[in-house]
C-alpha cells in the first residue's frame, strides 16, 4: 500500500500486551471472557499462525485488532498505531470467517465497492480489480450477482478483496475453512505470493497442515490465553527419536530383533526407537542380523498437530 | 470517496429490495394517470370543463372553479392520501438497512475499511433519506409539472411540501435507525416506528387541547396523563403539524408552524445522535 509508512518495517506488525476482552451480558453481572492479559508480538513480513480450539479466542484477538470490538483492558497496537485507528486499517487486507457480501453486487462492483471504501481511486483501481479477477479466475464471473457463486468462488472473491489494496498486514480468519483441496491450495498460492510481496500475513485457522506449510511463528491459545508461541521449526524440532522402515513380511525376524534393542518397539510395520545415534545404529544392527532388509531410517519430528494436542491435552499453563 | 461508497451501495441496495422500485411504479402510474386521463379547460383563469377518463364536467356545474383552486385542491388530496403511504412505504423500504449493515459477516469487513463508524453510520442514514427524497420530489415534482401543463398554473408549493415531507421522514428515519441498531431486527424497526407514527398523531390531539386533563380525577393521575402526552408530544416527530404545514405551503399561507418543525428535527436529531454514539461503542 502506498499510503502511510511511517511504520518502522523491521518492528513488530502486531504488539498486545495484557489485552484481555469479557463480553459482557446486559442483565447479568458476570460475562464470558474471551482473552485473558495476552502478550504476543507478531514480527513484519511473516507469516503467524493463531492457533485454538474453539473458543479459544482467536476471532476475538482479530476483532480486537481491527477495531470491530474493543478491549476490557490492555493495549494492542497495529503497523505502530492503535488496534482500531483508521490509518493503519488503511494498509490492513481482512477476511473475515463468514464474510458476507451486499446479494445486489457483481463481482466485480463488490471489488470497486470494498476499493473505494479503502481509499483506491481510478484508474488504478480498476487496473487492480481487472487483475485481481483475472488472478482468482472469476474474470468470466465479474458480471454475476455474488449470490450466485459457491462457497469456493465467494472465498476467492474475499481473499481478492483481502488483497485489494496490497496491504501491509493480511489478516486472515479461517481463510480455507469449507473449501476443497483445490481451493484450499489456491488460496495457499495467493499468501504465498503476498509472503513474497513483503506482507506480514496473520492467519487464524483450525488447519494445522495449512498453517505448518505456509507459517513462520504461531501461537496456540486456549480459553483466552497463550499457552505456547514460537516459530514452527522450533516447535516441530526433531526429538531423540528414531523411525526404521522394513520391507514387511518378516513381522516375527523384527520382533526379535526389537526385543533385543532396549528401548525400540515395533508400530504399524515400522520400528521406532527413542535415543542418540548408538541406539539406533544398535537397531539397524540387530534388524540386519535377522535378515530383515531396511528402506528407510529416519529421525521423528513432531508434526504441528502432535504439538497442538500435546499442549492442550497437558493443559499447560502460561 | 468512502462516503460515497456507502451512499451508492445503499441506493444499489434499496433498489434490489424492490420496495423502493414498487413505490416508483405507483407513483409513475398516478403520475401517468393524471397525464393520460385528466383533460381541462381553462377560461380566463377559471375551469370551463374537466374530463377525467372521459367522464367530463363542465360549467355552469364548475360553480366558478378557479384553475388555482383547482390544481391547489388536486394538490392537497394527494398530500392527505399520498404522503401517508409514501412515508410508510419508505419506511418499510428502509428499515432493513441498519439491521442489515450489522449482520455478522457484513459488519466485520465494513468495519476493517477505513471508515470512521460515525462517518459509516451517518453515510447509511443519508443513502436512504436521499433515495426517498428522490421518491418524494418525482412525485410532488411529476405532479406539480403535469398539473401546471394541464392549467397553466405552476404552484411551487407541492414541491415545497415534497421538501417537508423529507424532512418529516428524515425526523422519523432517525428513531427507524436507532430502532435497528439497538434491536437488529427490521420487523421490530418498522413494528416501532409505526407505533411511533401513530402515537405521535394520537398525543397531537390532547396537546392541542388543554382543557383535556380536567377529565382525570386526582392530581397524581392527571399529573402522570399530562406528562406522557406531552413527553410524547415534544420526543417524536409531529406528523401532523408537518401535514399542516404541508397544507400551508400549497395554499401560500403564512403562520407555518416552525416549532413543531424545528422541534421534530431537534428530536430526530436526538435520535440520530443516540444511535450513532452506540453504534460506535458496540462490540460486533
Amino acid at each position: 500500500m502506498s499510503g502511510d509508512t511511517s511504520t518502522d518495517a523491521s518492528g513488530p506488525a502486531v504488539i498486545c500486551q495484557r489485552l484481555a476482552k469479557t463480553y459482557r451480558a446486559a442483565l447479568s453481572r458476570g460475562g464470558v471472557t474471551a482473552l485473558r492479559g495476552l502478550d504476543l508480538a507478531v514480527p513484519s513480513g511473516q507469516t503467524f499462525g493463531l492457533l485454538g480450539p474453539n473458543g479459544a479466542g482467536k476471532t476475538t484477538l482479530v476483532k480486537l485488532l481491527l477495531g470491530i470490538a474493543f478491549a476490557t483492558s490492555g493495549t494492542a497496537s497495529v503497523l505502530g498505531r492503535p488496534a482500531g485507528d483508521v490509518r493503519s486499517r488503511a494498509r490492513i487486507g481482512y477476511l473475515p470467517e463468514s464474510h458476507r457480501y451486499p446479494p445486489h453486487l457483481t463481482g466485480e462492483q463488490v471489488l470497486h465497492h470494498f476499493g473505494r471504501l479503502s481509499g483506491l481511486r481510478r484508474p488504478g483501481r480498476t487496473r487492480r480489480v481487472d487483475q485481481l479477477l483475472r488472478r482468482v479466475n472469476l474474470g468470466e464471473w465479474r458480471s454475476v450477482r455474488v449470490h450466485k457463486y459457491s462457497k469456493r468462488m465467494l472465498q476467492r472473491l474475499g481473499m481478492a478483496q483481502a488483497i485489494l489494496n496490497e496491504p501491509d498486514l493480511l489478516i486472515l480468519d479461517e481463510p480455507t475453512d469449507g473449501v476443497d483441496p483445490i481451493g484450499r491450495r489456491e488460496i495457499r498460492d495467493l499468501l504465498l505470493e503476498q509472503k513474497a510481496r513483503g506482507a506480514t500475513i496473520f492467519l487464524n485457522s483450525h488447519l494445522l497442515s495449512e498453517v505448518e506449510r505456509i507459517c513462520d511463528r504461531v501461537a496456540i491459545l486456549k480459553e483466552g490465553a497463550l499457552l505456547r508461541e514460537g516459530g514452527v521449526a522450533d516447535l516441530t524440532r526433531p526429538r531423540s527419536a528414531w523411525q526404521v522402515e522394513t520391507r514387511a513380511g518378516r513381522p516375527d525376524a523384527v520382533a526379535g530383533a526389537v526385543a533385543r534393542v532396549p528401548g525400540a518397539r515395533a508400530v504399524d510395520g515400522r520400528v521406532e526407537i527413542e535415543g542418540d545415534v548408538p541406539a539406533v545404529n544398535s537397531l539397524i544392527d540387530a534388524l540386519r542380523g535377522q535378515e530383515v532388509e531396511i528402506t528407510a531410517v529416519l529421525p521423528r519430528r513432531d508434526s504441528l498437530e502432535d504439538v497442538f494436542v500435546k499442549v492442550l491435552g497437558e493443559g499447560e499453563t502460561p | 470517496m468512502r462516503v460515497a461508497a456507502i451512499l451508492i451501495d445503499t441506493g444499489r441496495e434499496l433498489l434490489f429490495r424492490k420496495t423502493i422500485i414498487v413505490y416508483f411504479g405507483v407513483v409513475t402510474l398516478l403520475l401517468l394517470s393524471f397525464a393520460l386521463a385528466l383533460h381541462t379547460d381553462v377560461a380566463d383563469g377559471l375551469i370551463a370543463s374537466i374530463s377525467v377518463a372521459g367522464l367530463r364536467a363542465s360549467s355552469p356545474g364548475m360553480n366558478g372553479l378557479t384553475a388555482e383552486d383547482f390544481v391547489r385542491y388536486v394538490q392537497l388530496g394527494t398530500v392527505f392520501m399520498l404522503y401517508p403511504l409514501a412515508i410508510l412505504m419508505s419506511v418499510f423500504a428502509t428499515a432493513s438497512l441498519v439491521p442489515r449493515m450489522i449482520e455478522k459477516g457484513t459488519i466485520d469487513l465494513l468495519l476493517s475499511k477505513p471508515i470512521t463508524r460515525p462517518a459509516l453510520f451517518a453515510s447509511r442514514y443519508l443513502g436512504g433519506l436521499l433515495t426517498v427524497t428522490v421518491n418524494l420530489l418525482y412525485l410532488t415534482g411529476g405532479l406539480g409539472v403535469i398539473l401546471g401543463l394541464k392549467t397553466g398554473v405552476w404552484n411551487g408549493g407541492i414541491v415545497l411540501s415534497g421538501l417537508l415531507m423529507s424532512l418529516y421522514f428524515a425526523c422519523l428515519f432517525a428513531f427507524v435507525v436507532l430502532a435497528g441498531v439497538l434491536l437488529r431486527s427490521t420487523t421490530v424497526s418498522v413494528m416501532i416506528t409505526a407505533a411511533l407514527f401513530f402515537a405521535s398523531l394520537m398525543v397531537r390531539l390532547p396537546h392541542a387541547y388543554r382543557d383535556w386533563p380536567l377529565l382525570i380525577t386526582g392530581h397524581l393521575w392527571r399529573f402522570l396523563a399530562v406528562t406522557v402526552v406531552e413527553t410524547l408530544y415534544h420526543a417524536l416527530p409531529r406528523t401532523y403539524d408537518f401535514v399542516q404545514a404541508s397544507t400551508a405551503l400549497i395554499r401560500h399561507e403564512g403562520g407555518l408552524d416552525w416549532g413543531a418543525v424545528g422541534g421534530s428535527a431537534l428530536s430526530g436529531a436526538a435520535a440520530l445522535l443516540l444511535a450513532v454514539v452506540y453504534f460506535s461503542r458496540q462490540d460486533y
